[in-house]
């Protein structure tokens, strides 16, 4: 770590409980050094002294409860911002940690003490909900970190249900990941840590182990009762790892959601089905409403007699993003998933990690092959262009179900396979008797394909895998992501 | 402290006379082929060198996964062509340099599989390149290849014809060094002494996996054996002793121990039942000389492991069959248990007499209280605080979050900005956590440009069991839940109820009582100080007389299923009562299920028994519920 370059650097000196703000245009990178006392980012601690790399637009902030000095290599759209929410977030965790210590005590069959009400103690399973931009990811992110930060050997289960969010995969997934240690931000890239690789990783949050399950789509609206079916399939396992591991369960879980769960122009009980699918699936007790009256008042209404329903300040440092930056952070996430991350640190700096890991140890090598045709079985869920049900004149029934999963073979005119990322399913039940018609849609996945080349008179496909184990004999379902290299 | 311990035979002197044929026990899917003699010959013959490298280059190539076949036909295809061992040296080095981590293992079995089978001269032309091969795949691959290589590197020590390390002592060390540290000052002092330097509780543990290893198969392969059952009992605990923190001397003589445990066991065969039992009878000197208590020897340096149950006499229960054939009695198993207990307590406390066993308090109970100290403050801590869930109140201002994540965490790991505690619970959570930190860099530098990638995500019915398989040593390898609490409290509670006893009514002491629920008889043994006999690990209740680890097991898992099976009619809500637990036994054919084999100790089977129940259960309610929801009628189905 060579401090030469006195020039190019910036000192900022935090106050206490202040944070500082930063954003990121496409195409640059930022390190920041915590050179004297603590700091964190979205609930992650830095170490001192280590030069920390952002990119890929990312759009963070450092805070500090006791007060901290930081360096800046390379400054950019920045501020200091007195004002943050990171109080009434401290107080969500002093209050989901006592929750926990009650579960953890009545687990052990010791008395719980302060439990005066007689209540049976649960940990808190959590549901976040709020519109768009409003920094439900971030929250989760900071409300985990804490968590595990304890030193009491917490693992929460942190369920992403937004399928325009890649958190720890590619967009188009919902699943669920156990975190055990804190998860560092870099970049939006891995919003909530990253699935794991052959590789050893410092922080266990880079080599997190999902569960997942392929929505395929980034829109909530393209086909929600295939959504609201795989968010029940997550939940069942969730609540099955948790019957298998008790001290688990009581670290309780945090849901994030996507903004469409809550939002749209048609009644509130229709579109409040996927809300009501992750409070049945997750066993919510805790919703968590950021920033938003009205939708506080109907939450409370919905479930105020249920479970418990609390509005949280938003943070005046969330970003309104536009589409096309979504756009290109899905693009950004695809990429990741098959290559890797690779920051580029600003000149002059010379060891710099990336959400704790050496920058090198992020590059990840896919594997290339050509198969045949039939090598790989490709299903699309439903129509491809499909009007939502509401939509249909009155009367009129679909020929073709949302959930119908359909064949496609690549030979055919405009199969629009090319380019399109595939989702490989688990294998089906090894007993034939167990098997049904829509179990392909119950089957999670082991990952994703990417179509690069289909040569269509010689019956083959070049196919791009996230690594050299074998595709052939895969059953894989398309969505409607594509990506290029 | 531990000189006695010394004179147990460290391998390297190699007293025992050689084994033929060793089996090495490797994982499912592959078991080394004994090579027939009249093997038929290859038919393509090759005159040169280069042709023959080609030729078997192309054959190596097919080796991309754990297949006994081609690994059987490489092997035997090497041994055709002895005068080429350096192409097929060279051959397999670069092989294994080139292809990717998980291509590797099956490569280092055909390694092992070729200079065991043909150790000339094959096992010298490895020698040379083995230990910079062994190590750097080391690095590369993941948790539970690296324990298999170590299986591996195990059974090196004795893989030679003459029982000897297969690649020479030196090699033999400098792997094992270079994977479990350990800092012999004289590479080249060849005593067996260097084994006794540092052990790491790493290298323990592995040889505890192996060694659990082995004797799972052997009670595969024959279910009633006893004997084995009750060495995998010692095992599961002596891991958990072993994973919850134990001094060097422990680690020392739980180490010696365990290598003569694995060191007899090949020899114990069937067919060379003529060998005197010497190597027993040496480790018991020592060990019985230590304890004075002749009922607590030879039972852990005694295996009768036999490879395959191929007549009859293996099918009946083997252990009478090995009793008759043992020198001494065998009345007190699980004193490897006790006698380490002991131990403990010697190493400790200096000159106190190891036959108090009421004060044998298992050298656990300090960091269990520890961690239960800590655990206690911090509630007390977090609950100190009045917080409510309401949106007024967490909009007050509060301190204590400050207190909670950064002054009562004071020790961080400079490297990560992780924070632990300064008591010793914290301590040694931080001690694992730069270990983690070390093995990790460790690995770092020579990755670059070898190509990582991206691993294919874990399917539904391992992803809801990750979190118990911790103690298999795969998974959670990192993360502070690897030291976990649960290990620690599991065997304070096994030695607690291990330690209860019930004192046997006078003239019942040649009297043989059984278990209810294990069936097993209970052992009556002398209490000297208070001049009783007594059943140990006994509990009396409602005038039966059971095994207090059985019954604590059978109320326990009575318990936590009780609030699931509440709705559930038929007749298994009443089996809180152990009675209806036995009759839930399985028969002892199935090795994995039998209710008396489920102690704590044993997370597999608890968890078998648990999962099962769970199954039924959600049928049972799916069968009543109108949910209709897809996953629900998914395991409808599967039920």
């Amino acid at each position: 770590m060579s401090d030469t370059s006195q020039a190019d650097t910036k000192e900022w000196v935090l106050e206490p409980e202040t944070e500082y703000r930063f954003e990121l245009d496409p195409g640059t990178s930022l390190a920041i050094k915590l050179s004297r006392g603590n700091a964190e980012i979205f609930g992650a601690e830095l170490a001192e002294g280590k030069t920390y790399l952002f990119g890929f637009e990312c759009k963070a902030a450092v805070f500090t409860w006791q007060g901290c000095t930081i360096v800046m290599r390379q400054p950019s759209t920045e501020y200091v911002s007195e004002e943050t929410p990171m109080g009434s977030y401290a107080n969500l965790h002093m209050a989901f940690e006592q929750m926990r210590v009650r579960a953890l005590s009545a687990l052990h069959g010791s008395p719980v003490p302060g439990n005066d009400h007689g209540a049976n103690p649960e940990p808190p399973r959590v549901l976040v909900l709020g519109p768009e931009n409003s920094g439900k990811t971030t929250i989760c992110k900071i409300l985990a970190n804490y968590a595990v930060r304890v030193g009491q050997s917490r693992s929460p289960i942190l369920v992403n249900t937004d399928p325009s969010e890649g958190a720890w995969i590619v967009p188009g997934t919902v699943s669920a990941v156990v975190v055990t240690s804190p998860i560092a931000t870099a970049s939006p890239v891995n919003p909530l840590g990253s699935a794991a690789t052959t590789g050893p990783t410092v922080l266990a949050s880079n080599a997190l182990s999902p569960l997942t399950y392929w929505y395929g789509h980034s829109e909530i609206k393209k086909n929600p009762l295939l959504l609201d079916r795989l968010i029940r399939n997550l939940g069942e396992n969730v609540t099955e790892r948790h019957c298998n591991d008790p001290e688990e369960r009581t670290s309780g879980l945090i849901v994030d959601t996507s903004s469409s769960f809550v939002s749209g122009s048609s009644s509130a009980d229709s579109r409040h089905t996927l809300v009501k699918a992750c409070v049945d699936a997750f066993r919510i007790n805790v919703i968590l409403v950021v920033g938003h009256e009205k939708l506080n008042v109907e939450m409370q209404r919905l479930y105020g007699s249920q479970l418990t329903v609390v509005k949280i300040p938003k943070s005046g440092g969330v970003v309104d993003l536009d589409y096309n930056y979504r756009e290109r952070v899905q693009n950004y996430q695809l990429h990741a998933y098959m290559y890797g991350q690779k920051i580029d640190p600003p000149p002059g700096i010379t060891s710099a990690i990336v959400a704790g890991e050496a920058a090198a140890d992020l590059v990840l090598a896919p594997s290339s092959s050509v198969v045949k045709f039939e090598d790989i079985s490709i299903y699309r869920i439903g129509e491809e262009n499909m009007a939502p049900s509401s939509a249909l004149p009155i009367g009129a029934i679909r020929t073709l179900s949302e959930m119908q999963p359909i064949l496609l073979d690549p030979a055919a005119a405009g199969s629009g396979l090319l380019n399109r990322v595939l989702g490989v399913l688990s294998p089906f039940h090894p007993d034939e008797n167990e098997r049904y018609d829509e179990e392909i849609l119950d089957l999670s996945v082991t990952g994703f394909l990417v179509i690069t080349n289909l040569d269509v008179p010689n019956k083959k496909m070049t196919i791009l895998s996230p690594n050299q184990g074998s595709i052939i004999g895969k059953t894989v379902i398309i969505g409607s992501f594509e990506w290029r290299e | 402290m531990s000189s006695m311990y010394s004179q147990v035979p460290a391998y390297s002197h190699g007293i025992y006379p050689p084994t033929s044929g060793y089996q090495q026990p490797v994982g499912p899917g592959y078991s080394y082929p004994q090579l027939p003699s009249t093997q038929p010959p290859t038919p393509v013959y090759h005159v040169d060198p280069n042709s023959f490298r080609r030729d078997f280059t192309t054959r190596l190539a097919e080796l991309t996964i754990n297949s006994r076949p081609i690994i059987q036909s490489l092997s035997m295809y090497a041994q055709e062509y002895t005068r080429w061992a350096d192409a097929v040296a060279q051959c397999i080095h670069t092989h294994i340099r080139r292809v990717p981590p998980w291509m590797k293992l099956p490569a280092f079995y055909l390694l092992d599989a070729i200079s065991k089978n043909v150790f000339e001269p094959y096992a010298r032309h490895f020698a040379t390149f083995v230990i910079s091969l062994f190590l750097e795949t080391y690095q590369q691959v993941d948790q539970p290849t690296r324990s298999k290589m170590e299986e591996m590197l195990i059974t090196w020590r004795t893989g030679a014809p003459n029982g000897k390390e297969l690649f020479g002592v030196i090699t033999q060390l400098s792997i094992e060094r270079g994977i479990w540290g350990g800092d012999s000052t004289s590479p080249t002092d060849v005593s067996s002494q260097n084994y006794l330097n540092t052990i790491s509780k790493a290298q323990v543990l592995s040889e505890l996996e192996f060694t659990l290893g082995q004797k799972d198969r052997a009670l595969q392969a024959n279910p009633w054996d006893v004997t084995a059952q009750k060495h995998i009992e010692v095992l599961h605990q002596l891991r958990n002793l072993v994973e919850a923190g134990v001094s060097q001397d422990e680690l020392r003589q739980i180490l010696n121990q365990l290598r003569s445990l694995t060191r007899t066991a090949p020899q114990v065969q069937p067919s060379l039942s003529s060998y005197p039992t010497h190597p027993t009878q040496s480790t018991t000197r020592s060990y019985a000389h230590r304890h004075g208590a002749p009922a607590t020897h030879p039972t852990y340096s005694y295996q009768s492991e036999q490879p395959k149950p191929v007549d009859a006499s293996t099918l009946v229960p083997a252990a009478p069959s090995s009793a008759s054939s043992r020198p001494l009695p065998t009345t007190n198993i699980a004193t490897l248990y006790n006698a380490l207990l002991k131990a403990g307590v010697v190493s400790e406390g200096g000159a106190s007499s190891s036959d108090h066993l009421h004060e044998a308090k298992p050298p656990v109970s300090d960091t269990a209280g520890y961690s239960r100290d800590a655990s206690r403050s911090y509630r007390k801590a977090v609950l100190s605080e009045k917080v409510k869930l309401t949106t007024a109140d967490i909009l007050k201002k509060r301190s204590s979050v400050v207190d909670l994540l950064y002054n009562r965490l004071p020790v961080q790991c400079k490297q990560c900005g992780l924070r632990f505690t300064d008591d010793p619970c914290g301590k040694r959570q931080m001690d694992d956590h730069l270990d983690m930190h070390f093995r990790q860099n460790s690995g770092v530098g020579q990755n670059v440009g070898r190509g990582r990638s991206r691993c294919w995500f874990v399917s539904p019915e391992d992803w809801t069991r990750e979190g118990t398989v911790d103690a298999k040593g795969k998974g959670r390898v990192d993360g502070p839940r690897s030291i976990s609490k649960k290990v620690v409290d599991a065997a304070q509670r096994d030695a607690e109820l291990r330690a209860q006893f019930v004192v046997v009514p006078p003239g019942d002491e040649a009297k043989s009582i059984y278990c209810p629920i294990c069936k097993e008889s209970m052992k009556s043994e002398f209490l000297e100080d208070d001049e009783e006999w007594v059943w140990r690990n006994a509990v009396r209740k409602d005038d039966k007389i059971y095994h207090a680890t059985c019954h604590s097991e059978a109320v326990t898992s009575a318990l936590s299923l009780a609030a699931r099976l509440r709705n559930d009619g038929c007749s298994r809500s009443r089996s809180r009562t152990p009675e209806v637990s036995a009759l839930r036994s399985t028969p002892p054919r199935s090795t994995a299920a039998g209710p008396c084999k489920s102690h704590s100790a044993s997370p597999d089977m608890k968890r078998a028994m648990l999962k099962r129940k769970v199954d039924d259960e959600d049928g049972s309610l799916i069968a009543v519920s109108e949910d209709g929801t897809p996953a629900t009628k998914k395991l409808a189905l599967a039920v």
